[in-house]
C-alpha cells in the first residue's frame, strides 16, 4: 500500500511527457541512441577511438569527477539529479558526443525530394525573345506535362504573342539611316506536343543554411507557330494574316523546387519553323498596275530559330505522394 | 524504517524531477527533427565534410565570350578569369578578353549588299546628273565599305567581386556526380571600342566622301558596370567547368550612323556623327571557361 502513491507520482510524471517525443521512427532512435543508457560502442564514431586514453587522460566522452555533464542542454534540472542521485546522473558529455561522427545508413540513391511519376505538371510561365534584335515576341505560355516515369513525361505547351509583339525603334533607325528594309514578323500564337527527359538532379546549399532542390531537364517536339510578316517594305497597299507553320522545338530547362509540388522554371527554347518573309520587292517594275496582288507580296523563305526563355512555375498534381520505399 | 522512508523519497523525488525534466524537454520536441537538433547534431552545420573547393585557393579560367543579341557583329571573347578566393563564398578578381573573333551579322551583309549595289548604279549614271536619292540621303551614313565602319568590341577587362552564396551537387544520369556551386558577380568594366570617329562639316571634318576614310573607325574606352552569374561543374579537386552569363549596359553607336541631336529631343539626324548618336544597348554575352584552382588540394571543413 506504502508504495502506491510513489508509483502513481512516477507514472503521473511519466505521462506529462509529450507525445511529440515518440514521433522518431523506432530505427531511427536505436540507432541515434542506445538503449537504457547503454555506452555507445567503442567502434562507433570518434569518441570510441578515444576510448583507451594516453598518459592518464581521461576517455573522451567521461567526465572528471565533480563536474556536472551535460549542464549545457539540460541545465539546472539535470544538475539537480546528479546532486540528489549521482548514480542517476548521466555519464555523457554531450559536445563531445555531438562532434563525433555519425554512423548513419547511407543509401547508394537517397529520397528523390519530389517524385514526378504519375503526377501532372501545370506550367504557367512567361516568354520572351533571346535572339530577335529587331521584333521581341513576350506573351505568356502553359505548358501541361504527364509524366510517365520519374524522368519521362508527355505534355503540351501553348505560347500567346499576339498583342505582345514589340517592334524594335531600331528597325526605323535602319531604314532611316541606311534606306534597306528588314523583313519583319510579329507571332500570334504557338502549341506543340512535347517530350521532356529529365537527366540531371541535384541540391544546393544557400548560404550554408537551408538547402533546395533543383533538376534540369531537356525538351523537344513538334508542333505549329502562327506567324505573319509586319509589312515595312510596301505598307501602304500590303496587310497580311496570320498563317500557321509547322514548328519544331528543342530546348533545356532548370526548375527550383520550393516545396514537393511546387517550383520555379527557367527554361530556353528554340522554336524552328520555316518563316515566310515580306518581298523586299515591290514589284514595281515587274507588275506596276497589280500592287494589291498578294502573289507578289511574300518573298523567300526563311528558316528561323526563335530562342525564348520562358520563367514560370510550376505546379505538380497532386500535390503529395508516397514513396515506394521508406527510404 | 527511517531509512527506508527516505531512500524511498529520495526515489520518488528524483523519479519525479526526471519526469519533470523530460517534460519540459519534451515540450519543444514535438518533432523527430528537433529531437536531431537538440540531440547529437546540436550546433552541427548544415553541411558536413564540405568540400571547400574556393577558401584559399587562386581560380585561373580561361574562358570564351560569346556576344548576345548583336545588331550588326557578333564578337567571340577569347580571356581568362583570375581570382583569389578569400573564402568558400567570396572571392576578388579580373576577368578579361580579346575580341580575337568577329563575324557580321546577316543584316551587316544585306546592308552592305544594297549599300554596293546603289554604288553600282550610281557609276553607271550618265556624267554631271549628280547623286541618286537613295545615294544623297544615305551619304553621311554609309560609306562604300559598311562593314567596316561598324562598332566593334576590341576588349574587356572588368575587375569583380564574386559571391558564392550557394553550393550544392548535381546527378547526371544518376550516374555521374559533380560538385557545383552558383555564384554571381559585379563590378566595373572597361571597355574598348571602336566606332566611326566623329565627324562635323561645320569644324571642317566632312562626314559624306567617296572615300572610306570619312566613315573610318577609332577607339576609345568605355566604363560601365558588369554583373551576372555563373555555375560551376566541379570535374575533380582543382579542374571545374565554368558557365556564366554577363551583361556589361554602356551605350554606343553599332552602325556608325547619324541617327540623333537634331530636331525635337534630339531625335532627329543632324549631319553630324557625334557622341549623341550613341543608343544605350544592354550588351549581353555567355562565357564558357575551364577552371583551375591551386593549390591543387582542397581543404575539408569539418
Amino acid at each position: 500500500m506504502k508504495k502506491r502513491p510513489i508509483g502513481l507520482l512516477v507514472a503521473a510524471a511519466l505521462c506529462m511527457c509529450p507525445a511529440g517525443a515518440f514521433a522518431q521512427k523506432k530505427g531511427d532512435a536505436e540507432a541515434a541512441a542506445p538503449a537504457d543508457g547503454e555506452e555507445a560502442p567503442a567502434d562507433e564514431g570518434e569518441g570510441g577511438e578515444g576510448a583507451e586514453g594516453e598518459g592518464g587522460e581521461l576517455p573522451e566522452g567521461e567526465i572528471p569527477e565533480g563536474e556536472v555533464p551535460g549542464g549545457d542542454i539540460g541545465g539546472e534540472g539535470l544538475g539537480d539529479i546528479c546532486e540528489i542521485d549521482p548514480a542517476a546522473c548521466p555519464k555523457l558529455d554531450f559536445d563531445k558526443e555531438a562532434a563525433k561522427d555519425l554512423n548513419e545508413q547511407i543509401y547508394a540513391v537517397q529520397q528523390l525530394y519530389a517524385l514526378r511519376v504519375r503526377r501532372v505538371e501545370l506550367q504557367p510561365y512567361w516568354a520572351t525573345s533571346l535572339n530577335d534584335q529587331f521584333v521581341n515576341h513576350p506573351g505568356p505560355g502553359l505548358a501541361l506535362n504527364y509524366y510517365i516515369t520519374n524522368v519521362l513525361a508527355v505534355g503540351a505547351n501553348f505560347n500567346y504573342y499576339r498583342p505582345f509583339n514589340a517592334d524594335s525603334s531600331f528597325n526605323a533607325q535602319v531604314r532611316r539611316a541606311a534606306r534597306v528594309g528588314v523583313p519583319l514578323t510579329e507571332y500570334d500564337w504557338g502549341a506543340a506536343l512535347n517530350f521532356t527527359y529529365v537527366p540531371a538532379y541535384g541540391k544546393f546549399a544557400g548560404f550554408g543554411d537551408f538547402i533546395f532542390h533543383y533538376d534540369a531537364y531537356v525538351v523537344g517536339g513538334v508542333g505549329a507557330i502562327s506567324t505573319r510578316p509586319i509589312p515595312v517594305i510596301d505598307p501602304d497597299n500590303r496587310t497580311f494574316d496570320f498563317e500557321p507553320k509547322l514548328a519544331f522545338n528543342a530546348g533545356i530547362g532548370f526548375r527550383v523546387f520550393f516545396t514537393r509540388w511546387f517550383a520555379a522554371i527557367l527554361e530556353v527554347r528554340d522554336y524552328i519553323f520555316s518563316d515566310r518573309l515580306e518581298n523586299d520587292d515591290t514589284s514595281v517594275l515587274e507588275a506596276p498596275n497589280d500592287p494589291l496582288n498578294k502573289d507578289n507580296w511574300y518573298g523567300d523563305n526563311s528558316l528561323t530559330n526563335a530562342v525564348q526563355a520562358q520563367l514560370g512555375v510550376a505546379i505538380f498534381l497532386p500535390f503529395s505522394f508516397e514513396y515506394r520505399l521508406p527510404k | 524504517m527511517r531509512k527506508t522512508t527516505k531512500k524511498t523519497m529520495r526515489r520518488l523525488l528524483v523519479g519525479l524531477t526526471a519526469g519533470l525534466a523530460l517534460a519540459a524537454v519534451g515540450e519543444q520536441t514535438a518533432s523527430a527533427q528537433e529531437i536531431l537538433l537538440t540531440g547529437p547534431l546540436a550546433g552541427a552545420p548544415a553541411v558536413r565534410k564540405l568540400r571547400l573547393y574556393r577558401e584559399g585557393r587562386i581560380e585561373v579560367a580561361p574562358a570564351i565570350s560569346f556576344t548576345l543579341l548583336d545588331e550588326y557583329q557578333r564578337t567571340m571573347l577569347f580571356g581568362a578569369r583570375i581570382n583569389y578566393n578569400f573564402t568558400d563564398w567570396l572571392a576578388l578578381g579580373v576577368w578579361g578578353g580579346f575580341g580575337g573573333l568577329k563575324l557580321n551579322t546577316g543584316l551587316t551583309d544585306r546592308v552592305q549588299e544594297v549599300n554596293q549595289s546603289r554604288r553600282d548604279i550610281e557609276a553607271q549614271r550618265p556624267a554631271g546628273s549628280g547623286p541618286s536619292v537613295s545615294r544623297r540621303l544615305t551619304a553621311t551614313n554609309m560609306g562604300p565599305k559598311f562593314e567596316e565602319q561598324i562598332g566593334t568590341i576590341d576588349w574587356i577587362a572588368a575587375p569583380q567581386i564574386t559571391a558564392v552564396p550557394f553550393r550544392g551537387k548535381l546527378a547526371l544520369f544518376q550516374n555521374i556526380y559533380l560538385d557545383t556551386d552558383l555564384y554571381f558577380f559585379a563590378g566595373p568594366a572597361f571597355i574598348g571600342v571602336s566606332e566611326r570617329k566623329e565627324c562635323d562639316p561645320d569644324a571642317g571634318k566632312p562626314c559624306q566622301s567617296d572615300d572610306q576614310a570619312a566613315y573610318a573607325r577609332e577607339g576609345r574606352v568605355a566604363i560601365a558596370p558588369t554583373f551576372g552569374l555563373g555555375f560551376t561543374f566541379y570535374v575533380n579537386k582543382w579542374n571545374a567547368i565554368g558557365f556564366e552569363w554577363r551583361g556589361v549596359p554602356f551605350a554606343r553607336n553599332t552602325g556608325g550612323f547619324d541617327n540623333h541631336g537634331g530636331g525635337p529631343d534630339s531625335k532627329f539626324p543632324d549631319q553630324k556623327v557625334n557622341a549623341d548618336d550613341r543608343d544605350f544597348k544592354f550588351n549581353q554575352m555567355l562565357t564558357l571557361s575551364y577552371n583551375f584552382y591551386f593549390p591543387q588540394q582542397y581543404r575539408v571543413s569539418e
